[in-house]
């Protein structure tokens, strides 16, 4: 571990490296900073720059967005009110009221200190839980991994805010999608409709830049007045940041920033959920246990410090999902694993033990990307902020037109931007008709995946049985089961029906099984101590029923 | 055209959608010996979607929406709320349409000054900065691909 980590020191530091890095930290912030651009087309367009360098540059440099990116996301939430990012949604209800007070500095440099500090616990976390993780990883069969993406799809959409169906049609189109070209099994042409172009199948780059940037630009441009205004206008540009103040709060507020570290870290680990979901779990969450929670909303540091310090830690998370286990942990992660299949490496299990440089450098690159952050956003937030005064139209079709040299870079086609097109028109229409992207883009990376094992899951044995027999499969199917389940949960739950009070406890005794099953003292106690835990909660609910009626 | 007819009308394409897919998967060539033929990932996908889409039909017309207080139903008010998003659409198909005469940089030129003249403000001064961006932009990025990084991108049949 040592050796490779040195090895992985010197490559990120290196020279050329380090000025990629540090232009892809100041992209990210740029990015971050505009209303309306999410870190995942930031990331999604900084791939086509990625080709020609080397893998560590390539997704050093996907850091580095995707860190500033996060952090970038605060300027405008705390500034003006409107979230830079999804992100960053929950540090517009107390940084904002702190900026309005007359403290656009405090509320910024506390966003920066916790994002910095929660970077790099995750940071620290990831060094150490990524090489474990992936041990796990190698137990894993066909059947296993099978019902792994099956689990990541699900959760993918059973997250997407109300729209559960949709969400599992978007991840199963995606894995359509992917099926179209030559079957990598056998060469098979599938799906192609007789068009030459696309016996090869559909690159990921194109499709990816067409489903998140194309249609997120668009969405933006539907509202042709605020399109033509720029996006930030007068003083924010001179603001001061109050770096010792947001250093010592945070300290104050340690807990704080641990508890919602914990937290992203946690969201970042679930397959395909990301920031934008971590920031309002912990937001929430440190409401709850706040001594003074109606003070919430009005400007308190534990407001902006548990948003930003979440967001952040989601990073850190999401790696070690797909380091660990080849599974993205959210839309960005995802995007990398893109960069790596361009690179010719496969994201699986076994990555740390096959790669371990680039794993390592993968771990280097984003605790460096936290400082380059800290020390960018210290030194030029002016300069970023001079972005946001451009007004969204002219942007927006720059990037476009960015998007089509970018597409076409990926193999020197024309046909490539018509992919693009294509997928920036399904894309929109999806977005406008309210079908998350996300599960589709999993379903574009994962559906090949999930048929390769399939198939060798058939190849090694003719016993269907296998899929819920095998712990692992048998663990990630009753997660998928309890994915799906889980918006009809959260209802039941709001209208009071009865069941929902039991579900927490049946989860918890179905997940005890499988762990029970693996053997080994660890899992088998983990399951014994589930199922006690299950049957207390159970009885504690059924009590609490018969003396509510 | 309200809410209900819009996510049945979504539901009713995205069957057309599965059916043509699985019609196409006929066509697909066998493979002997093979352990998983070709076409069996493609339909298990397809049958899936296939189930899915039909609960969000059978949901689209069993409890449709609410309507949304003042929402506007005519072609002409659909049109006006996404002209936008259509006019980049429609330049960006111009764009690659002619991009194999004209090259990408003149094209991608020309689709960035035009596009962000249609969209956007039309006085002269705002012109003259889309002009300005137009060339900056592309030039700077036409260049950077170019030279730094080596691609060989469209020159243009009309230019060789």
């Amino acid at each position: 571990m040592l050796e490779n980590l040195l090895t992985a020191f010197g490559d990120v530091f290196a020279l050329h490296n380090l000025a990629l890095m540090a232009g892809g930290v100041a992209c990210g912030l740029i990015a971050g900073s505009i209303p309306g651009f999410t870190i995942t087309m930031a990331v999604v367009l900084t791939l086509p720059f990625t080709f020609g360098m080397s893998p560590v540059e390539g997704l050093s440099t996907m850091l580095g967005v995707y860190v500033g990116g996060l952090t970038g996301g605060m300027f405008a939430s705390a500034l003006i009110g409107i979230p830079g990012t999804p992100s960053a949604i929950s540090t517009t209800f107390d940084g904002f009221p702190m900026a309005r007070k007359g403290r656009p500095g405090l509320a910024l440099g506390l966003g920066l200190w916790s994002s910095f500090m929660a970077g790099i616990l995750s940071a620290i976390v990831l060094v150490f839980m990524a090489p474990t993780l992936a041990a796990i990883g190698l137990e894993f069969g066909p059947w296993d991994y099978f019902t792994l993406v099956c689990f990541a799809l699900t959760i993918a959409a059973s997250l997407s805010d109300g729209a559960l169906i949709k969400g599992l049609i978007a991840g199963v189109f995606g894995m359509v999608v992917a099926a179209i070209g030559e079957d990598a099994i056998n060469g098979a042409e599938r799906m192609t409709f007789g068009i030459d172009t696309w016996r090869s199948g559909f690159d990921f780059l194109p499709v990816l830049i067409g489903l998140f940037a194309f249609s997120q630009l668009l969405s933006d441009l539907r509202d042709k007045e605020a399109a033509k205004k720029p996006m930030l206008s007068g003083k924010h540009a001179v603001v001061r940041m109050e770096h010792l103040e947001s250093i010592r709060l945070n300290f104050v507020h340690w807990i704080t920033v641990v508890r919602a570290s914990a937290i992203g870290l946690f969201i970042g680990l679930l397959p395909a959920a990301g920031s934008s979901i971590s920031n309002i779990l912990a937001y929430d969450q440190e409401k709850k246990a706040s001594k003074h929670p109606e003070k919430f909303g009005t400007g308190v540091p534990e407001g902006v410090i548990a948003s930003e310090a979440s967001n952040n830690a989601t990073a850190g998370g999401a790696l070690i999902m797909m380091m660990a286990l080849g599974i993205p942990g959210d839309a960005v992660t995802a995007v990398m694993l893109g960069a790596l299949t361009i690179h010719n490496i496969a994201p699986s299990p076994t990555f740390i033990s096959t790669q371990p440089k680039l794993a390592y450098a993968i771990m280097v690159a984003y605790f460096l990307a936290n400082f380059m952050t800290l020390a960018m956003t210290s030194g030029c937030l002016r300069v970023f902020m001079l972005v946001t005064r451009v007004p969204l139209y002219i942007l927006s079709v720059v990037i476009l037109g960015y998007c089509a040299i970018g597409v076409f870079t990926l193999n020197n086609v024309i046909s490539d931007i018509w992919t693009l097109l294509l997928f920036g028109v399904i894309g929109f229409v999806m977005q406008q008709r309210g079908f998350p992207l996300t599960p589709m883009v999993l379903g574009v990376v994962l559906g090949p995946v999930a048929e390769l094992n399939l198939s060798r899951a058939i190849a090694t044995s003719d016993d269907l049985t296998l899929f819920v027999t095998r712990p692992w499969a048998l663990f990630f199917v009753l997660m998928a089961v309890f994915s799906v389940f889980f918006p009809l949960y959260q209802k039941a739950r709001e209208r009071g029906q009865r069941w929902s009070l039991y579900y927490g406890a049946a989860f918890m005794a179905s997940v005890a099984v499988p762990l029970i099953m693996m053997g080994g003292w660890f899992r088998t106690g983990l399951g014994i101590a589930l199922l006690l835990g299950a049957a207390a909660l159970a009885w504690r609910r059924s009590r609490h029923t018969l003396t509510a009626s | 055209m309200n809410r209900l007819n819009r996510d049945t009308i979504t539901a009713i394409v995205l069957l057309l959608v599965c059916g043509a897919c699985f019609w196409q998967t006929f066509y697909i060539r066998e493979i002997p010996f093979s352990t998983m033929g070709s076409e069996v990932w493609p339909r298990f996908a397809l049958a899936m979607m296939f189930v899915l889409v039909s609960i969000y039909l059978v949901q689209s017309i069993a409890s449709p929406p609410p309507r949304v207080e003042g929402e506007r139903r005519s072609v002409r008010a659909w049109v006006s709320s996404y002209s936008s998003a259509l006019w980049c659409f429609g330049m960006f198909f111009l764009f690659v349409l002619v991009m194999p005469y004209l090259g990408m940089l003149l094209s991608g030129i020309l689709f960035v000054f035009v596009t962000q003249t249609v969209i956007g403000r039309r006085d002269p001064r705002s012109l003259a900065i889309h002009l300005v961006v137009a060339l900056v932009a592309v030039g700077g990025m036409w260049a950077i691909f170019r030279y730094g990084l080596g691609v060989a991108l469209p020159v243009g049949s009309l230019f060789r």
